[in-house]
């Protein structure tokens, strides 16, 4: 199989990455439980769960390193199980460890890393090339990578993934270690690589970060995937909205008239960044912000207090505070 | 999978693990101090076995031992983290998502460190020759010992990247198969004189002795001899031969037998070869429980007993059961098996993880 005609399925294959009902234990302990997600060619779905939620094991049984006990998967129609070698060709896996061989440097190791998928010496030459340029290396393609920083390791495990062009890309935490920039350009790159038909899933603690480039988000908690139900209900849930005005006397003023805040509006406190208030739904926020400007407040800035996969993220766990007492709830937000 | 690209994948990861392990300045240097060591020995052994009269037998036969030592305490710590060592570096799993089977990782790596012990017999080459040059080493001699030593090492390489690929620590594996290594050079002798030693047995000699006679000097003859009782005495022997058995499976035995013996016209081994295998085939004789002495006779009949006159060390040689093919046998079964234990532990996907141990 060549590795340069994996991109364009033919059709006939379901493509993307299909998970029904994954459970898989180490010893009594359960990593993952009846977990369920798909992700369509062409897109790029977020992963999001706590620590130990099961993210990475997900993410190394997609990438034909773990069985599940039960379950199926399917990988654009290939079992990873059965059909590895497959699944192998097709996927492009970007590990949460940074592991690279030391004394190669990084042009050596994506030339290794080809000839490892089949390609030719020449091949693997010019793909390595390529990736070097649109992963930014250029600069420190030929040091050894043990003295690569951990952004450059993160970049060249990028690359890495991306060797045999795969049509599904696994990343787990890719964007940890990343400059601004660097982030910005891998929010570009797997944008493209959508637009291009991969089917992407991304797993990262940066949420703000997922929000710009996931087109959906999978909830994983405990081990569970969250209900689209559960999600529906979180997203909708009460959340803190921020507001910023040019005079802060005014705001406060108003938000203390029983007429401006209506009975779904609860003020939560101010700090350095402006006032942060408790608002019910999308439709109370509005009247919210109505109510102000006629009041003539000068607001500068209205908007929620945290991205939409943080809100979600942070509610989901919320509902189970026994489990989850070591999770840093932000403490803005905490009334 | 077809051949070709089986071979191809295995040599990337030969070449892959040649290029992380053994590249760089200390591993010249390594075998800079081992090549000076192997030429102060042969300088050494040249002096005192008189090389130059009576060829280089034993100055090659030492080399050969000095390579098998080298290669031994080297190998495990070069082999032995092959496979748990890529896992705690995060480079095993990036690996083992790509085309590159399980066997062609296993095997690659075993490769890749069977080369690099190949490296001090390569080494050593040169003094091997040298030794050659002084003369009466046999081809037979040369081949064979040159090729069950490669042999050898090969068994430390395999048992070393297995124990990696079955352990989950590094240092734990490292740390196996240097036991193994010492289980099998020094274990083996612990063990054969151990239990040899425990194993004792009295042994009967009956002595008569002449107490009184007249000696007639011209015809040189005795007459009128007394005779003494019978003196009974025992004593222990300890059993080696129950035991020879425990030596074949020591590699520096596996050589030394293996190696054709030459001898001298005398009948003594040539070579360390030889005084070896002397040795440990001398060991598969019983010892004699029951000795009778009996010195009237002799007196009488005027000859002296051809007494404590044992067989020659080639007819010891000659005359047991040779072992090395089994103990080579034994090795050979036992690297092959921790290769496959370690294909089966390393195997993707993983139905089974060690506990405490993180795939990726």
């Amino acid at each position: 199989m060549s590795a340069t005609t994996i991109f364009g399925s033919d059709g006939i294959v379901p493509s993307g990455i299909a998970v029904t009902g994954v459970s898989r234990a180490f010893g009594s302990v359960f990593a993952l439980l009846d977990a369920t997600l798909t992700v369509p060619a062409g897109s790029v779905t977020a992963l999001i769960g706590p620590n130990g939620s099961g993210k990475t094991t997900l993410l190394l049984m997609l990438a034909t390193l773990l069985t599940p006990d039960a379950g199926s998967i399917r990988i654009n129609g290939h079992d990873p199980v059965t059909e590895p070698e497959r699944v192998r060709a097709l996927m492009g896996w970007m590990p949460d460890t940074l592991g690279s061989w030391p004394s190669l440097s990084a042009r050596a190791a994506l030339q290794t890393t080809g000839r490892m998928y089949r390609m030719t010496r020449e091949q693997a030459a010019v793909r390595a090339d390529e990736l070097i340029l649109l992963t930014d290396l250029t600069d420190f393609a030929d040091r050894p990578s043990r003295v690569l920083s951990r952004g450059q390791k993160q970049r060249l495990s990028l690359a890495r993934a991306l060797v045999h062009s795969p049509g599904v890309l696994l990343l787990d935490e890719p964007a940890s270690g990343l400059d601004p920039a660097a982030r910005a350009a891998l929010r570009q790159l797997l944008r493209r690589l959508a637009g291009d038909g991969a089917a992407i899933l991304v797993s990262s603690h940066v949420l703000a970060e997922l929000d710009e480039m996931a087109d959906a988000a999978v909830y994983l908690s405990d081990g569970r995937t969250a209900s689209p139900e559960q999600v529906a209900a979180a997203g909708a849930s009460a959340r803190a909205w921020r507001i910023r005005s040019l005079d802060e006397a005014a705001l406060e003023r108003a938000l203390a008239t029983p007429g401006v805040v209506g009975a779904l509006v609860q003020v939560l406190g101010v700090d350095q960044l402006g006032t942060l208030v408790q608002v019910e739904n999308e439709a109370s926020a509005a009247a919210l912000l109505h109510n102000l400007v006629l009041s003539g407040v000068p607001v500068c800035d209205f908007g929620p207090a945290v991205g939409n996969l943080e809100h979600t993220f942070l509610d989901l766990t919320r509902e189970r505070p026994a489990r989850h007492s070591s999770i840093v709830v932000n403490p803005e937000v905490t009334p | 999978m077809n051949k070709r690209v089986f071979l191809t994948g295995l040599w990337l990861i030969v070449t892959l693990e040649l290029r992380q392990r053994v590249r760089g300045v200390s591993w010249y240097v390594l075998l800079g101090i081992f090549m000076l060591l192997v030429g102060i020995v042969t300088f050494l052994l040249w002096l005192a076995t008189s090389a130059w009269l009576s060829g280089g037998g034993g100055v090659f036969s030492t080399i050969i031992f000095f390579v098998l030592l080298l290669g031994t305490l080297v190998s495990p710590a070069v082999s032995g983290n092959a496979i748990n060592g890529d896992r705690d570096a995060g480079t095993l799993a990036t690996t083992q998502v790509t085309l590159i089977s399980t066997g062609q990782l296993v095997l690659g790596k075993f490769l890749a460190a069977w080369i690099t012990a190949l490296a001090f017999l390569a080494a050593a080459l040169p003094f091997l020759i040298f030794a050659v040059v002084l003369g009466e080493v046999s081809l037979g001699t040369i081949s064979v010992s040159v090729l069950v030593l490669a042999a050898e090492l090969g068994v430390i390489a395999a048992v070393g990247v297995g124990l990696s690929g079955i352990l989950t620590r590094p240092l734990f594996s490292i740390v196996l198969t240097y036991l193994v290594v010492a289980a099998l050079s020094l274990g083996t002798l612990i063990a054969f004189a151990l239990l040899g030693t425990a194993t004792q047995q009295d042994a009967t000699s009956v002595n008569y002795q002449v107490v009184s006679s007249t000696y007639d000097e011209q015809t040189g003859k005795q007459s009128d001899i007394v005779c003494s009782t019978a003196q009974t005495s025992t004593y222990p022997v300890p059993r080696f031969d129950y035991y020879w058995w425990i030596l074949a499976a020591n590699p520096y035995v596996v050589v030394a037998d293996a190696a054709p013996g030459s001898f001298d016209e005398n009948g003594s081994p040539t070579d360390l070869f030889g005084q070896i295998a002397v040795g440990v085939r001398g060991a598969q004789t019983a010892p004699e429980l029951y000795t009778e002495y009996n010195g009237c006779d002799e007196a009488a009949n005027g000859s002296v007993q051809a007494y404590g006159q044992g067989p020659t060390a080639q007819e010891t040689y000659d005359g047991a059961v040779p072992s090395w093919f089994i103990g080579l046998t034994i090795h050979l079964l036992l690297g092959a098996g921790a290769l496959a234990w370690a294909w089966r532990r390393t195997r993707t996907p993983a139905t089974h993880l060690p506990t405490g141990s993180r795939i990726a």
